[in-house]
């Protein structure tokens, strides 16, 4: 029952982390927060389809009128093609929004969980698997966390 | 007039090429022309420019050109950062081609593989009928072929547009249509010709030749670019002018990786069991759960693991891009194909991206010098063939844990496949004494695919900043030399090379 218990406590961990791994797929995904979402809106400037990891760089509006620029990692190349999207899915200049799961050190930078253009229509990042739970590489305090379940390569 | 001189002999080739086609069947399998083409080839001249095969400059749009000269000021000023391979990401076609190193073809009636000697880049060219729909461009692209003949046709679209043509900077689009007639001359030399169809950077197609020829000393070696950076060496090997046309064999070049005689899949053995296609993995395995950590190994672990547990990226040998065998073992994602003859079975991994080959019914060498590849030998017993992989360098880790290997670490695989060839199980014993207490044993399953190519995974293309900020360091040399810097406001990003963090 003990160990039952203990299996039930960590599956949020290990279902997480499985799809971390995907996500991440090169490296540890321990940067990000996926505890926390953050919505930001603004103008494609560049994208930068590579591997180990592919970003959208966005100029997003500041309420005070300013752009700050973001850096959102949004999988890898064959990672977003299994996933639907194409190269030109997403373009320089194009206007969306995106909801990211921020970098623990507070800087511009995230992973994308979902991107809306301004029509509407949505491409979901590979984020959008692992879920509201603490993910792979939180700091300690948090839930228990299977040590094997830390990174993917 | 420029124009005709130019096109003439494109148009004389195409039109031979026509008539011999016409002539010739197009073949969608292996020729009897095939094994001619097989084995290692060295470069005769290894072009740092290309030039039209009539000795003139490609006829570029003028929007190229002005691209091509401003590339060509920076290179006079010793800056090659508008090519990939300066920072180990992938040179793509035709540049890997122009490079001083030698490359080996192996084949089987499904497909002709090119082993390229710089960094474990390949190329599959699939022979099977019917033009392919890239879903994404690649640094190798998807190159389909057929014989005519004794001709090996192959046309490649799908080719990224993020490298260039050769050294110089010649540019492509992602509309570049390569179409490549190789064939063995009665001199005994390969040659590739070359015709370049990309109208949003050329007037109009060309053509260009590359010549190869068989050199017994050339090795097709286990090449890992990034160390070479680490070490404050060029990313490419480039000879001086009139020296030797083709570098020294890549470092750690164990008896497997030699160059041994390639031949195609009717030599496999009567009776083995068929491992040749393409595979993927059932399930992507990161960890290696219950290994028997000695005290020695659990110490590295906990480390790790506290590193991970601050928030660190932490850098392993294949995060940094230079995965071992053992990675291959434990770690395999993507695509895996598989060539076999009777003296040698080829895994081609597509991630992390790796060459291994293994010697059948072979033996170690009495002095193996380690390297990431180590020295594999098998044999088959029954339906299963058994690797055994000895002469590792200690610098791979056996999961996404970090858990480590020494040069102790001595593998035993066995891959058997199933009755009915939809897939391939794997029972990998590690022993290591140095930081496990007693050897284990790892599961794998991979299944077969439908794909004809396998995607690539250019490890070294986007080393972005970020990744770098907050890393942990496995081993001090695996600090990038080369990062992506991104621009200020709308200022564009850029490589930045020669920082460590």
């Amino acid at each position: 029952m003990r160990a039952k218990v203990r299996m039930n406590s960590l599956l949020p961990w290990i279902v997480a982390t499985c799809f971390a791994a995907k996500a991440a797929a090169h490296h540890s995904t321990a940067e990000f927060d996926y505890t926390k979402q953050v919505t930001i809106k603004g103008a494609v400037k560049e994208v930068q389809w590579t591997n180990p990891h592919s970003y959208i760089q966005l100029m997003v509006d500041g309420e005070d009128g300013a752009k700050s620029q973001w850096s959102v990692e949004i999988g890898s190349p064959s990672l977003n093609v299994n996933m639907g999207w194409r190269k030109d899915s997403v373009k320089a200049g194009d206007l969306v929004s995106m909801v990211v799961s921020p970098a623990r050190n507070g800087k511009h930078y995230g992973t994308l969980r979902v991107l809306t253009f301004a029509d509407g229509h949505k491409l979901e990042g590979i984020a959008a698997k692992v879920g509201a739970g603490p993910g792979p590489g939180a700091p300690a305090g948090g839930p228990p966390k299977p040590p094997a379940a830390a990174t993917a390569p | 007039m420029r124009r005709l001189r130019l096109f003439g002999p494109v148009l004389c080739a195409a039109a031979l090429a026509a008539a011999a086609s016409s002539a010739a069947e197009r073949v969608h399998a292996a020729s009897a022309a095939q094994p001619a083409l097989l084995g290692i080839w060295v470069p005769d001249a290894a072009p740092r420019r290309l030039l039209t095969s009539d000795g003139q400059t490609p006829p570029l749009t003028a929007q190229a050109a002005k691209l091509y000269d401003e590339r060509r000021q920076l290179l006079a000023h010793g800056d090659a950062s508008f090519d990939p391979t300066s920072w180990c990401a992938g040179p793509g076609m035709p540049r890997i081609l122009t490079m001083q190193y030698p490359f080996e073809i192996r084949a089987d009636a499904k497909r002709v593989v090119f082993i390229h000697a710089w960094y474990r880049w390949f190329r599959v060219v699939d022979l099977g009928p019917g033009a392919v729909d890239p879903p994404l461009p690649l640094t190798m692209g998807f190159p389909v072929g057929h014989w005519e003949a004794d001709t090996l046709v192959i046309r490649t679209v799908g080719l990224i547009d993020t490298t260039v043509m050769d050294a110089s900077g010649l540019p492509h689009s992602e509309q570049l249509t390569l179409t490549e007639r190789l064939h063995v001359g009665p001199d005994g030399r390969l040659e590739d010709r070359i015709t370049i169809d990309d109208p949003q950077n050329y007037t109009q197609p060309w053509e260009t030749v590359l010549t190869f020829h068989r050199d017994a000393r050339a090795r097709v070696g286990d090449d890992v670019c990034p160390d070479r950076l680490a070490r404050g060496e060029p990313a490419e090997q480039v000879p001086p002018a009139g020296a030797a046309q083709h570098p020294r064999p890549a470092r750690a070049a164990p008896g497997p990786l030699a160059g041994t005689a390639a031949t195609p899949e009717a030599g496999a053995a009567a009776g083995a069991p068929h491992l040749a296609g393409i595979w993927e993995p059932k399930i992507f395995g990161i960890l290696v759960p219950g290994a028997p950590l000695s005290a020695a190994g659990q110490e590295i672990v906990n480390r790790n693991a506290a590193a991970m547990q601050s928030g660190r990226i932490m850098q392993t040998a294949w995060v940094s891009c230079r995965p071992g065998a053992v990675s291959t073992m434990t770690m395999p994602r993507e695509k895996i194909v598989i060539l076999q003859s009777a003296d040698e079975v080829t895994l081609l991994f597509e991630m992390p991206r790796f060459v291994r080959r293994v010697r059948l019914n072979g033996t170690h060498p009495a002095k193996l010098e380690p390297s990431y590849a180590g020295d594999s030998v098998g044999h088959w017993e029954g339906g299963t063939l058994v690797v055994d992989s000895r002469g590792f360098n200690g610098l791979a880790e056996l999961d996404a844990r970090g858990q480590p290997t020494s040069p102790k670490l001595h593998t035993v695989e066995r891959f058997t496949p199933s009755a009915d060839g939809a897939s391939i199980d794997i029972e990998t014993t590690v022993e290591d004494p140095e930081y496990y207490t007693h050897p284990f044993v790892i599961k794998r399953s991979w299944k077969a695919s439908a794909a004809r190519h396998p995607f690539e995974f250019d490890c070294m293309e986007n080393p972005r900043q970020e990744d770098f900020e907050n890393a942990y360091y496995i081993r001090e040399q695996y600090r990038p030399v080369c990062m992506r810097v991104e621009g200020e406001g709308m200022a564009p990003s850029k490589m930045v090379c020669g920082r460590k963090p």
